[in-house]
């Protein structure tokens, strides 16, 4: 049983990392080729494992190895195969391949190239333990290894202060959650002794933990996802992260670590099912960041700025989905945004190298003539994202919206269909802005196509992006029915009389109101700028998140780190510990005072001590 | 009646001794303490020790406070005032009240009972002095000569020494 | 006639010495006020030695202390007295305020 080599696929990464970041600059081609070998190998093992699991009708195999023992309590580093993992596997090996190889075109030249490699092998290596792992510690390890990886490569260029500052941020804001997350882990240890994941899921059905335990635990948990996957207010971090190296922005921030937490939650589902409401304020969390991003994307100018929005906008579509029950829909759109997303990243990357490095859109244009390939590529990926049937998004928008009616009512459906037509609208105005129309400035006259390295894998990727959605179907392989009932055996993809119609008619208004504003100059699109010049404002600062987020920083947290550095260095340094020396060496200048020399000082206090021991004898002795 | 007797030694003692810390003038001072040990030998003798008010008499009346008034004389003490109190004395009352303070509350606590008055013999005394004290007796007397030597060795004069 | 009576007389001397000892200035006012003291102690013992209901031996341990506090008392007046000559060679007169050399 080839699951039982599951653990092959991570460890190789690893292994990659440490050869490439140790002997890299020694080896020819700077070690590149290992980090590429390791993921080519586990994209493999990937293949074998799925025809194993098709064929088998096993639902789950595990292997684990005993870390440490304790007692009768021993920590394991067990790794699991189920529907869901199978499904991430598959994702992150694939992307992490294509960034991988896209690298070697796109960061050619670099001086510090094996280190870049050595950690995206990191990176993989963490992502793919995370979504093998059985229990919530070691998923805990990787999800903190995942966060290094991520810090490591947004800050690659250190040299550039804004990258390093964007590090920071990101490592921060997603400790924030990380700290949500241990709590959880740990209510859950402390209620049910074990991190074994089935385990604990098998114990709140019993109904084995206590329903305040249950509660807590599932908001500390949500919080750790709302970190990672940047839903608000946690979302300030993505957009600085495009600092970073495109590919890494397409690996990381498209398709892997963002996904995280979504990861984490349809995990953790049928506990988080268990608490009654909880699973609406996932959905409201959701619904809430995905119009919000959606709307600060309308009127991003610079490439990854759109694309980064637009990435938080979709998690929280799918967190929406989650809240509503719709688990096969929300890991189906998680494929299908991943595929899309890393394609799009990788075109701007692309664009970026034909326009040396220029990001404002509004300096771009009329692309479409100079980067040909680019730009099929990238239409396809924003006709995709923006659900135009018959591509793969299209599919699963669709049964999203779908599950979104079923579990949450039309309410929430309709808001979904505003967001909708957002993610049409600015989808379709990037690919306007950048490639349609004339070109605005001299670097966009001069650009031209990209080398092979990088086209290829847009090419690979955009067929994926057209075919991806026949997955809904089901096909003829071993007792496959469709992505639907691959994931929850209930539930079959289908597509319903009056939601299908009207998603896929939203999706058109945008995209044709879209073509009209920016591709053919029909309507002036400086139109709502002028006619609601606040809220554009408003909205074009990202709602000031940012300057709020600032002022509690220097307000509440500056202000007590420096009460707690004075008061360390006075009370406890100062006092405590030098006190007792100084004290020491100056008690003797004020005990030589009572030294007078006079009579009658040492007199009275001959007759202070004889009276004081005479009273202490008679004490004593009474 | 005896109490009577006693009572009047007592106000002699502590007139004197009153004398001898409060006095304005030296010599009224050394004439204080001169009434306190005759007053003292009054003490013994109502307390049935007539050989010790004897030796009181003789040493600390007849030698004690000549010497005194001898070491009075050799230091001109009368040629400068210092006979107020130094600036401490409310501290040293205070001390000294204590104590007395202290020695009530033993001596009240520990009332002995007994009323019967009897002396001692004086060869029983001399008995007990030379035959059970034998060698404290002879210490006595050697710390006595010690001090008399030590007393005139340090008192010589440094020429005296370098001849 | 009982014993506190003594007690008491020579705890007031001894207090009234106590006194004498640390406000006086003058260095032979304070051997004379050692002396008031000395004499309160023998005051106690024979009223001790006077009262007692013990044997012979004991009994007379009273006035026996009596002799050799005098005699002690003879000893020291005699050093005291030649340190205060010798004190008052140096420095021409025995006030206690100025013996301070050795403060510290």
């Amino acid at each position: 049983m080839s699951a039982e080599y599951a653990w092959v696929i991570p460890g190789s990464a690893v292994i990659a990392f440490c050869l490439t970041s140790l002997f890299g600059k020694a080896l020819p081609f700077k070690g590149i080729f290992l980090p590429i070998i390791a993921a080519l190998l586990g994209f493999i093992l990937f293949c074998f494992i799925f025809i194993d699991f098709m064929l088998a009708d096993v639902s789950v195999t595990t292997a684990s190895i005993d870390w440490m023992v304790v007692g009768d309590w021993s920590l394991t580093w067990g790794f699991s195969v189920d529907e869901i993992s199978i499904v991430m596997l598959g994702l992150v090996t694939f992307i992490s391949l294509v960034v991988q190889v896209y690298s070697i075109g796109y960061m050619s030249g670099d001086p510090r190239l094996s280190w870049y490699f050595a950690v995206h092998a990191l990176f993989a290596g963490a992502m793919l333990a995370l979504v093998l792992a059985d229990n919530l510690l070691f998923l805990y390890f990787c999800w903190e290894l995942v966060g290094l990886g991520s810090y490591l490569l947004i800050g690659f260029w250190f040299e550039k202060k804004a990258a390093s500052e964007a590090a920071k941020k990101a490592f921060i804001t997603t400790r924030l959650g990380d700290v949500g997350l241990l709590i959880g882990i740990i209510l859950l240890f402390k209620a049910t002794g074990t991190f074994h994941i089935p385990s604990i899921i098998h114990a709140a059905q019993n109904g084995a933990i206590s329903e305040s335990t249950l509660m807590w635990s599932s908001i500390m948990i949500f919080l750790g996802a709302m970190g990672k996957s940047a839903q608000f207010p946690f979302h300030v971090w993505l957009p600085d992260a495009m600092e970073g190296p495109t590919p890494v922005s397409a690996l990381i921030h498209a398709a892997t670590m963002v996904v995280a937490g979504v990861y984490l939650i349809a995990r953790m589902l049928p506990l988080l099912e268990i608490v009654p409401g909880f699973l609406t304020i996932v959905a409201l969390v959701g619904l809430f960041t995905f119009l919000f991003a959606g709307i600060i994307a309308l009127v991003m100018t610079d490439i990854k700025k759109v694309l980064a929005y637009s990435t938080i906008s979709h998690l929280g579509l799918m967190i929406l989905t989650l809240g509503a029950g719709g688990l096969a829909a929300a890991m189906f759109h998680l494929v299908v945004h991943g595929f899309s997303k890393a394609l799009l990243f990788l075109g701007a990357g692309s664009v970026m190298h034909g326009m040396n490095g220029e990001t404002d859109c509004w300096k771009m244009g009329g692309l479409r003539r100079k980067m040909s390939v680019t730009s099929v590529t990238f239409l396809i990926g924003c006709l995709s994202l923006a659900g135009i049937i018959p591509l793969s998004g299209f599919f699963s928008k669709d049964e999203m919206l779908i599950a979104i009616n079923d579990g949450l009512g039309p309410i929430f459906l309709f808001a979904t269909l505003a967001g909708v037509f957002f993610s049409s609208l600015y989808m379709i105005r990037l690919y306007c802005l950048i490639f349609m129309g004339r070109s605005r400035s001299d670097v966009a006259n001069n650009s031209h196509e990209s080398t092979p390295v990088m086209i290829f894998p847009l090419l690979v990727l955009s067929l994926f992006g057209l075919l991806l959605g026949l997955l809904a179907l089901p096909l003829p392989l071993g007792n496959f029915e469709g992505f639907g009932n691959f994931i929850d055996s209930h539930h079959h993809f289908h597509i319903s009389p009056w939601i299908t119609p009207l998603s896929l008619g939203v999706a058109l208004a945008g995209l044709i109101i879209g073509f009209m504003c920016y591709g053919y100059s029909k309507i002036p699109h400086e139109l709502v700028a002028m006619k609601f010049g606040y809220l554009y404002t408003l909205v074009l600062s990202k709602f000031y998140i940012d300057e709020f987020y600032q002022w509690i920083i220097d307000k509440m947290v500056l202000s007590t780190a420096r009460f707690v550095s004075i008061f360390d260095r006075v009370v406890v340094n100062d006092t405590g510990v030098d006190g007792i020396g100084v004290s020491v060496v100056l008690s003797p200048f004020k005990a030589r005072l009572t030294q007078t020399g006079k009579l009658y000082n040492y007199g009275t206090a001959m007759g202070v001590g004889i009276l004081f021991m005479a009273v202490m004898w008679i004490l004593v002795s009474s | 009646m005896s109490v009577f007797f006693f009572a009047i030694a007592a106000f002699i003692v502590i007139a004197g001794g009153i004398g001898v810390v409060a006095a304005r003038n030296i010599v009224y001072a050394a004439l204080s303490l001169l009434a306190v040990m005759v007053g003292t030998a009054g003490i013994f003798l109502i307390g049935l020790a007539e050989f010790l008010a004897l030796v009181q008499l003789l040493i600390y009346g007849g030698a004690v406070v000549i010497v005194i008034l001898f070491a009075l004389m050799l230091t001109r003490i009368q040629d400068f005032e210092f006979l107020s109190a130094n600036k401490h004395w409310p501290l040293a009352l205070i001390v000294s009240i204590s104590f007395l303070v202290l020695f009530l509350i033993s001596i009240l606590v520990n009332k002995r009972t007994i009323t019967e008055m009897s002396g001692v013999d004086i060869s029983e005394l001399g008995l007990t002095l030379f035959a059970d004290w034998a060698i404290p007796f002879e210490l006595a007397s050697l710390v006595l000569l010690i001090a008399l030597i030590g007393a005139v060795v340090v008192v010589r004069r440094d020429n005296e020494e370098n001849r | 006639m009982e014993l506190i009576y003594f007690q008491l007389l020579a705890a007031i001397l001894f207090c009234i010495g106590i006194y004498g000892v640390l406000a006086r200035k003058s260095a032979v006012l304070i051997l004379m006020s050692i002396e008031l003291m000395l004499n309160a102690v023998n005051i106690n013992l024979i009223g001790y030695a006077a009262f007692s209901s013990l044997g012979a031996a004991h009994k007379n341990l009273g006035q026996v202390l009596v002799i050799f506090i005098i005699t002690i008392a003879a000893a020291e007046l005699a050093l005291a007295m030649a340190i205060i000559l010798r004190l008052y060679r140096n420095k021409n007169n025995v006030n206690v305020d100025e013996l301070d050399i050795l403060k510290g």
